[in-house]
Parts: structure tokens; sequence; C-alpha cells
């Protein structure tokens, strides 16, 4: 039998105290587990408030930092096999991070090209340069750009949603299946978001790429995700096909989550900020 | 060219710069006219001793009979090469050590960092004067440059790890090792550009340092006193009690010149601070405000 | 009908239509950039103008980099080269008299900031002193303009805090203990302390999760209730003007191209720039297709000719590109600058159905 996409089986990662004499524990992730499908790419979705431990659950599917109990499968290889750089590079050509502040992910003072070749150089081995940029705009046609619009070009003249576009390409040029988004769009506004939101759409339809989408904004993850998981203080709390969920949350936590959506329709019909004018829930 | 351009702005916007750059070019020009001196350095009695400053030796002659313009010419141009090679030398290792620390965290860091606090705690002019009393005539220039420059990079590789660690956090910093880069290029081409101006301006200030070491170090006799430098002058002027013989321009005029590149460099190098902050604001310019 | 709004807008719309408590008259203001090899104008407040009245809301939406915050350095006075104000004033109608604030020496500006004019920042970490207890940073700001001194200024603080529903002991902790939430309702209590008249807030929920942002919000309507101010409020949520704001401002490049009442911008938005804005947000149990912008970002430095939309807007026509379309009264507290709008509402009615939820 073919082995899952990605197993993450019952993963926690508990920080150690900061200071000399606070010396509690911070368990930022407590046993989570879910696992993605190899043949039926999707759109995965994490929800959950700042400090729920989404950020540190992306960083241990990357293989940037290490869980401290229960173990992650990429392929049904663990992760923690992992070691040497040849290693790494063969699993970062696999799988793909996309960050959140599109105008602080490329370096101010280099043109945003450089990142593109490296890694057609390093995950594809383009050696030649005329490969390199076959390879180079083959990513950034997948995304609605092209070398020519690209090369060259310092990240402070593009716009936030160009340069999380070729955020995009990059992660795509070493073709890989996995693809996880922390917060893509939290920076950008509301006419750049949708076109990065559609994109992932794309990804997946188009290249069959599995996305992993982490974000608190409700309404794109009702948008786009197949699945989902709702987290809090470190814990699934609620998980299952992303429109049954947020349609109708049965947890406390995440009935209040979706309570919490400011919607346009909402604010007609009062259920906006009027209706409970100070929240008693504020820690 | 645009290197060119910032200068030029530079220059004309900044008194502070303008008048430094003003101090260190006449320092240098002093330096340079070491080269049509019509006298060897070393060798003395080449003149009448003790004469007053005139028109034929400007700034008067010393009581080993040597031409103090002419000697100052080379003292200066060695004192200045000796901060310039010290600089480079101690910029190369805390460059290396602190961006190498600050990208990798962890055990590196913890094994440089307690590298770099030794040196930090190593009381400097005690080992210095230590080196003299082992290496005694061994002691050249050039070694004591070395020394110096060992002694002298733990400070600056503190700061520019703390730069590195900042940078570590950057999303870009991620960007660059998904994109495959390694520790190398991460460090060389990524965070290098960062710390760079901040270098620039170190090593004016630790120029300083150095010629201050070395000026220290040689008045008192603890180097080669047969290389002139302006420690060396000073030093031979107090073996023939110069000031107490009224000789004082075999005195006033070493510190003089060396007090000129002081201020320069000084000034260079506050202009520059001022400089590497709007720089770096204006490069961000346009992206997100 | 029945406003969910109570009639904040309205009621200043009818009584103190004469004078708004703010007026911004033909504001330009741009970013002079000649210093070390770099020459370059960035226009990015170009010719705004508009009122704010008594005891309302004004949200101001737009894309990154659309100037909102450079509008709102030059309305709170706080202009520091580059930034110059080209020409335009900004007149505030306080209770105490009617001031220009570009005629205020900067003793007077420091005044009234404060006491009637406070500001709540992007990213309240940079009000907050990282080193200091809150409690300094409300006697640093707020001790100078309140009569209360000592004690009875402790107790004034205490009983504000609670207001905002925070316990008193926030003001024992240093800023880095206190959670995101907590430091942005710090901060709107430091701004809120001395009753001003008028409260700037520029993006002052964007990094807060959907439930600390809805209770900040909540807040920050309450004591706008409480006081009577007036709020500036600036933010590129959609979501966040329809539930908070009276009356909202669309900008784009620079310029302000469409301005009303929150309620008829969402049920009518008449300039396309609005209108894709709205129709693009997407929402819980709403499952057609939204759509991006297309086309790049104006480029400020380099301002295009004739009205700054036209590259990416679907009803472009010809004068578009030649002439910028004027900020025009179609309707009563509606004003838009767009050419087709102007000249056939009707022809533009029909695309606006498929816009409606
Ligand atoms: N200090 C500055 N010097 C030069 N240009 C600046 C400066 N600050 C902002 N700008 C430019 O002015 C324009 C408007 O910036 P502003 O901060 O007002 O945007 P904004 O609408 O608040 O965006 P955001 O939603 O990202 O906060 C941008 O093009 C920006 O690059
Ligand atoms: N390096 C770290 N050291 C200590 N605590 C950490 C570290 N990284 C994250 N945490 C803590 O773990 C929790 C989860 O953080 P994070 O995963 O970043 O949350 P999210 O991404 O959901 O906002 C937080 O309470 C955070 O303070
Ligand atoms: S003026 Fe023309 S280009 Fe501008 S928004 Fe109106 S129709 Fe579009
Ligand atoms: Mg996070
Ligand atoms: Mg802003």
């Amino acid at each position: 039998m073919k082995p899952n996409l990605l197993d993450v089986d019952n993963v926690s990662k508990t920080f150690a105290g900061r200071g000399l004499f606070s010396r509690r524990m911070k368990r930022a992730v407590r046993n989570v587990s879910f696992s993605l499908d190899a043949d039926r790419p999707e759109v995965f979705t994490i929800i959950g408030e700042s400090g729920s431990g989404k950020s540190t659950l992306a960083s241990m599917i990357l293989n940037t930092a290490r869980p401290t109990g229960g173990s992650i499968r990429f392929e049904g290889r663990d992760l923690a096999h992992i070691r040497s750089r040849r290693d790494r590079v063969a699993f970062m050509s696999r799988v793909q991070a996309i960050f959140q502040n599109p105008f602080d992910a490329f370096n101010p003072l280099k043109p945003v090209d450089r990142y593109l070749y490296t890694a057609a150089e390093v995950f594809s081995g383009c050696r030649t340069k005329e490969a390199r940029e076959t390879r180079v705009d083959d990513a950034l046609h997948k995304v609605g750009l092209s070398l020519a619009e690209v090369s060259g070009r310092f990240p402070h003249e593009m716009s936030g949603g160009q340069l999380q576009r070729i955020a995009i390409a990059r992660a795509l040029v070493s073709s890989p299946s996995l693809i996880v988004a922390d917060e893509p769009v939290s920076m950008i506004d509301a006419s750049l978001r949708m076109t990065v939101i559609n994109l992932f759409r794309m990804l997946r339809d188009d290249l069959g790429v599995s996305i992993i989408y982490i974000t608190h904004d409700l309404a794109t993850a009702y948008y786009i995700s197949d699945r989902l998981i709702i987290m809090q203080t470190g814990e699934v709390v609620e998980a299952g096909d992303a429109r049954q969920v947020l349609a109708a949350p049965r947890h406390p936590y995440s009935i209040r989550l979706r309570e919490a959506v400011l919607s346009v329709d909402g604010a007609w019909r009062g259920t906006g900020l009027d209706a409970e004018a100070i929240q008693p829930s504020l820690r | 060219m645009n290197t060119l351009k910032v200068l030029r702005d530079l220059f004309y916007y900044n008194k502070e710069f303008a008048t430094g750059l003003l101090l260190v070019l006449i320092v240098v020009a002093v330096a340079a006219s070491s080269f049509f001196s019509p006298y060897p350095p070393l060798d003395v009695y080449v003149v009448p001793p003790d004469l007053p400053p005139s028109w034929q030796h400007p700034f008067g002659t010393t009581s080993r009979g040597q031409d103090v313009f002419w000697q100052l010419t080379f003292a200066i141009r060695n004192t200045l090469l000796f901060g310039i090679v010290v600089a480079v030398i101690s910029r190369v290792i805390s460059l290396c050590v602190g961006l190498v620390s600050g990208y990798r965290g962890g055990w590196v860091d913890r094994v440089l960092m307690s590298l770099n606090d030794t040196f930090v705690v190593i009381p400097l002019f005690p080992i210095l004067v230590l080196f003299y009393f082992i290496m005694r005539d061994q002691m050249t220039w050039g070694l004591l440059a070395l020394i110096v420059a060992l002694l002298g990079w733990a400070y600056d590789a503190r700061l520019i790890r703390s730069i590195a660690m900042s940078l570590r956090t950057r999303e870009f910093t991620r960007q660059a090792v998904f994109s495959g880069m390694g520790t190398g290029r991460i460090v060389w081409q990524e965070h290098l550009p960062f710390v760079l101006p901040i270098v620039f301006s170190t090593t004016l200030n630790n120029i300083n340092w150095s010629i201050g070491i070395e000026v220290t170090l040689s008045v008192l006799g603890f180097t080669d006193i047969n290389t002139p430098t302006i420690g060396g002058m000073i030093y031979w002027a107090n073996q023939h009690t110069a000031l107490v013989s009224g000789i004082w321009w075999w005195v006033a005029f070493p510190i003089a010149l060396v007090v000129l590149l002081f201020i320069g460099l000084f000034l260079l190098a506050i202009s520059m601070n001022e400089y590497i902050d709007p720089r770096s604001r204006l490069s961000r310019l346009g992206g997100q405000a | 009908m029945t406003l969910l709004h109570p009639a904040a807008a309205s009621a200043a719309a009818e009584d103190d239509a004469a004078i708004p408590l703010l007026s911004v008259d033909r504001l330009k203001a741009y970013y002079r950039l000649k210093l070390f090899g770099i020459d370059r104008e960035v226009r990015a407040v170009d010719d705004v103008t508009f009122a704010i009245g008594r005891n309302e809301i004004y949200g101001l939406a737009g894309e990154s980099s659309s100037g909102k915050s450079t509008l709102i350095k030059t309305i709170a006075g706080a202009i520091r080269p580059p930034l110059a104000v080209e020409t335009g004033s900004v007149c505030f109608n306080f209770s105490d008299g009617t001031r220009d604030i570009y005629r205020l020496t900067p003793r007077e500006l420091g005044e009234i900031r404060w006491k009637r004019l406070s500001y709540i920042m992007q990213g309240s970490m940079s009000v907050l002193n990282p080193v200091r207890r809150i409690r300094h940073s409300f006697t640093d700001f707020a001790l100078p303009h309140v009569p209360e001194k000592g004690a009875a200024f402790a107790e004034r603080i205490g009983r504000h805090l609670e207001r905002l529903h925070l316990e008193r002991s926030v003001l024992d902790a240093y800023p880095h203990e206190l959670s995101g939430g907590m430091r942005q309702r710090v901060a709107i209590a430091l701004a809120t302390v001395c009753g001003p008249e008028f409260i700037i807030a520029d993006e002052p929920t964007t990094a807060l999760d959907v439930i600390v942002q809805k209770g900040v919000l909540a807040m920050l309507r309450g004591i706008q209730r409480e006081l009577g101010s007036s709020v500036l409020f600036v933010t590129h949520d959609m979501a966040v003007h329809a539930n908070l704001t009276d009356r909202l401002g669309i900008m784009y490049a620079g310029r302000l191209v469409e301005e009303g009442r929150t309620r008829d911008l969402f049920r009518q938005p008449l300039h396309p720039y609005t209108r894709h804005l709205i129709s693009s947000l997407p929402q819980i149990g709403d499952d057609t297709p939204k759509k991006g912008l297309e086309g790049s970002p104006p480029n400020l430095a380099a301002p295009l000719s004739g009205c700054r939309f036209h590259p990416r807007c679907p009803l472009a026509i010809d004068i578009c590109r030649r002439e910028a379309p004027p900020m025009v009264a179609v309707a009563p507290g509606r004003r838009v600058a767009c050419h087709v709008v102007t000249a056939s509402p009707d022809a533009v009615a029909p695309a606006m159905e498929e816009v409606r939820p």
C-alpha cells in the first residue's frame, strides 16, 4: 500500500520555560494527529487564535523544529531520520513553505530572482543558466508572472501581491507535493488576498499540490479548504470537513470563534458589535 | 556610480563628514609624501640637529639630526598602515565569528561566544607588554599588528552577532533556507550586506583604537623602536629630554598630526552612523510603510 | 427603518453639518526624497477633501500604500521630513475654539495632543515603552493633561481601566507581559483617558485574531459612545468597517475615490474600485467564486495621468486616461470620483446588481 503523504502522529512540543526562576514548561502543541492522503490533494486548514500553536506545528512539519513527543512521517519516512544536508535538500524539494509577510520575505538588498535561481540549482539540479531560466520561467508562469517581469527587480519595486506570488513560484520551482503556508494572507489587503487564495485553489486542482493553510481568518478558510482542524492552546478541539465545521461548529471554542467573525451581512442583521457591546470573554 | 553620488551628497549635506574627510585626506597626503623624502628614514645626523622650524626645515630638526617633517611622513605612514592592518584583520575575524555564531545559534554559538568572552576579559596592556618581554627582538611591527588584531575583534563580534540573530528571525532568511541555500551562502550573501555599514563605521573607530595602543606602547618603548612611527618619534624625543631642552617641535608636530587623524576618523565614523540609519530606511521605501 | 448604528452620523450630519469637528481641505502631502543619490517624490496624499462630524466613527479603507497612514499623520500634525505638506489645510473645531493644525506652534500642538486629539497607532508596542511599567506610560502621557494629581489621578486611571474591562493590576505590568489584545486595550485606554474629542486609530486590530479583535472593537465603540468623541478609523478589513463605522471613505493611490454612509456604500457601491472591494470579500456560507484585482497597484512615485484606477478598471473609457475625475456629490452625503458613474449612474446599476448579496 502506498504510504500517506503526511502523517502527523500524536505530536507534542514543549518549550522549556524562559528565565532563571520561571521553570514553567510551555506546552505549545499537545497530541496533535492528522494525515494527508497521497492520492487526493487537498487544502488542509489549521485555524486557531494567536499563540494556539499553529506556527509551532508548522515548523515541526517543515522539519525546522523537532517534536518533543510523537512523530511526523512524510511519505512514510520519519522526519527524525533526516540529518544530512543531502536528506534535508531532498526533503525540502518535496515540502515547501510560504511565509506570512510578503514585504519581509525577500532580502531588501538583493533582487528577488536569486531565490528562484538558487532553488532551481539546488533542488532541480539545473546546472546551466539556460536550464535554470526555463525552470524559473515555468514556475513563474504557473502564478501568472513571467521571468521578464521579475528578472533583476528588487522587493521594494514589487507590490505585496506580486511578492507573495513570487514566493509561491519560488516554492513551486522544485515541484513539491506539499506546501505549508503560515498565515500567507494576513498581512495583505482584501484586493490582493483573493488573488493569492485563488492561486492555492489552482495549485490543488491543476498541479495536485496539497496545501496546509494556517490562518485565523475563517472566511478565507471556508472559501478554499477541504478539511480543517481548530486548535486552542495547543490542542485540536474540532476537526472535520471544512464547510460542515464552519457552518455548524460543535465545540464551545469553535462556536465562539465562529461568532466572533465580523461579516458584512451580520452588520446589517445586528450580529456585529452591538449585539454584545462589551465582550465578557476578554482575557 | 551610486556610491559616488552618495559620497557627494554626504559631502555637501553633512558637515562632520566633510570636515572628517578633509582631515583624513591631509594626514594621508602627509603620509604619501614620504615617498618623496630626500632622507632615508633610518639615517641619523643627515641635517644639523636641534634647529627650530624654519623655511628650510618647516617642522625643525631633531637632536638626532633628522628633519622632523620628513621623519613625520614616514612615522604617520607606518602608524596609519598599522591601524588599517589591525582593523582589517580584526574585522575579518569578528565578521566570521559574529555572523556564524548569530546565524547558527545552539552549540556553535555557545562555543564561539565563550571564546569571545575570553578575549573580552583578557587585560590588553599586560598581555602586550608580556609579549614584548617574551619576544624582545623578534617583536616586529607586523607581529604586533597581528597580536593587537587578535585582541581587538571580540567586542564587535558580539555586536555583529546580535544583528545576525535578529536577521535570522526575519522571514527572508527562512525563504533563503527553503530556497536551498546553505549556511555559507546565507551568511555571506544574505546577512553580510546588512552588517557592512556598521562594520565600516566600527573599522574607523578600530583604527583609532589600535593607533592609540601603538602610540602608547611605543612611547613606553615596548615596541620595535627602529621602525619610525608616531609613538617611536615621541619615544626618541623623550630619550633626548626634548621638552626639557626646549625642542618642543620634536614632540608637538607628531602629536598634532595624530590628533588630526583621530578627530578626522572620529568624525567620519559618526557621520557614517548617521548615514547608515536613513539609508536602510530609504531602501525599504516603496514597499510597506 | 431602524438604524443599527444609533444615528450618530445622521444626527451629526443634520445638526453640525455647518461646523464639522474636522475639516480637511484639498490636502496634498508628499514624501520628498533628495538624499544620498535618490531623487524621488512620492505623492502619498494627493488632493484630499473631507470632513468628520461630532460623535461619529469615520472609516478609511484602501489597499496597502494607498496613503492612509500618511493622511493620518498629516491630520495629526505629525509631519517630519521627508514628509511635507504641499497645499491644503486641516482644521479642528474643538469645543474651546477652532484650530488650523499647520498654524500651531509645536507647544500648542503638544497641548491639544492627548487632551483633544489622540492617536492609537498601528502596533501599540511603539507607544508603550518596553522597559517601563504601564503605570509610567500613563503618568508620562496623561498626567499633564488632567486636573487630578496624585491619588486622585491614580483613581481616575483605575476607574478608566475598569471601564475598559482591564484589571488595575495591569498598571504594574511591563508591556511584554500582556497579550496582544490586552496591549491594544491598554493603548486604547491611554488614548481615551483624557476624554479626547477626536481619536485617530490606525489599524489597531489588524494583527489580532478574530475573538480578540471583536472585543477590542466593541470596547472602542463603547468608549466612543460614552465620551461622545469622533473617531477616524483606518483599516483595510471591509468587514470591520461594515460593523464599526458610520461613514466610510475609500482611498486609492493617494486620493479619496468614494465617500458615503457605510451602509449605503455597502448596499450600493458606485466607484468600480469600491465595488471590487466589496464583491471580493469572502464570507462563510457564500460559495460564489471571488476574484482578486487584476493588474498592479499604482506607483505613487510616478502617478498616472487621468484616473489612477484606469489600468485596472473594467469600465474605463477614453476620458479616464486623460482627465482625473473630480469628486462629485451624487446624493446628499455621497461623493464619488469617477467619470462613468457621474455621467450616467444608470449605466452602472446593472453592474451593481451582481454585487449585491
Ligand atoms: N517615511 C516615508 N518616506 C517616503 N515614502 C514613504 C514614507 N512613508 C510612507 N511612504 C510612502 O507613501 C505611500 C503611502 O504610505 P502609507 O503608509 O500612507 O500607506 P497605508 O495606506 O497606510 O498602507 P498600509 O495599509 O500598508 O498601512 C507609500 O507608497 C509609501 O511607500
Ligand atoms: N521558541 C519558543 N520558546 C518558547 N515559547 C515559544 C516559542 N515559540 C512559540 N512559543 C510559544 O508557544 C505557543 C504557540 O506559539 P505559536 O505556534 O507561534 O502560535 P500561533 O502560530 O498559533 O500564533 C505560544 O504561547 C508561544 O509563546
Ligand atoms: S474614472 Fe474611469 S477609470 Fe476611473 S474608476 Fe471611473 S470608469 Fe474607471
Ligand atoms: Mg503564528
Ligand atoms: Mg498604514
